[in-house]
């Protein structure tokens, strides 16, 4: 019994530790709505549908390919003045938070 | 200099519609090879990173054109993009992204 119970004591903290790892890939649309909503919306639009036609459209992204992108903007890898600078400071939860919110918005579609 | 800068004005309007803004038709006929990726549901690409690639469907026209150019000349690094963009001209370019800029 004691044996057990010291199993499920160490197992369960390190369940809820390590299963956010899953989540933090996954994103909190939610945790990053202030962020879209006022400084990526000043190009990109409110909801991610950008006004001018040389900022792309975010709204209804796929989330791995935005998490992808912002990754690559911030390395530098992906060469862009604005976005260089935007993408700079973001943590791995911002952009998988980011990227999670502007993939539920409505906008973009898997054209044929 | 009047007739000067309403002469250039002119020829500027008369460019870019000698470019032919994008005819969304012509650019459905040409879009197999697009569609063969971007068309398919959950369609990842895997080199060199694993990503569904992005949806292209009412994205502003200019952003594919200038997508599809910068993939060409290499300014963005995607070896299959590079290639694809490679094989299309200007006027294909503009076609697709018409094609593709279409409202659901």
């Amino acid at each position: 019994m004691k044996k057990h119970l010291m199993i499920a004591a160490i197992s369960l903290p390190l369940t809820l530790v390590f299963g956010n790892v899953a989540w933090a890939a996954k994103g909190n649309a939610e945790a990053a709505k202030e962020k879209a909503t006022t400084i990526c919306a000043a190009c990109h639009g409110a909801d991610g549908n950008s006004p001018t036609p040389s900022f792309p459209k975010l709204a209804g992204q796929n989330a791995d390919y935005l998490q992808v992108t912002l990754k690559q903007y911030r390395s530098k890898q992906r060469k862009n003045a604005i976005m260089n600078g935007q993408a700079e400071k973001l943590t791995d939860k911002e952009i998988a938070d980011l990227s999670a919110y502007y993939a539920l918005q409505k906008g973009l579609y898997l054209k044929r | 200099m009047k007739k000067f800068a309403i002469a250039s004005l002119v020829l500027l309007a008369a460019s870019s519609a000698a470019f032919g803004a994008g005819d969304a038709a012509a650019g459905k006929a040409k879009k197999s090879q697009c569609a063969g990726c971007h068309g398919i549901p959950g369609y990842r690409t895997v080199y060199p990173d694993t990503y569904q690639v992005p949806k292209l469907g009412g994205q502003h026209a200019q952003y594919i054109v200038d997508a599809l150019k910068a993939y060409k000349s290499g300014d963005r690094k995607h070896a299959t993009m590079r290639a694809i963009a490679g094989s299309l001209t200007e006027q294909d370019m503009n076609d697709l992204a018409a094609y593709y800029a279409e409202a659901k």
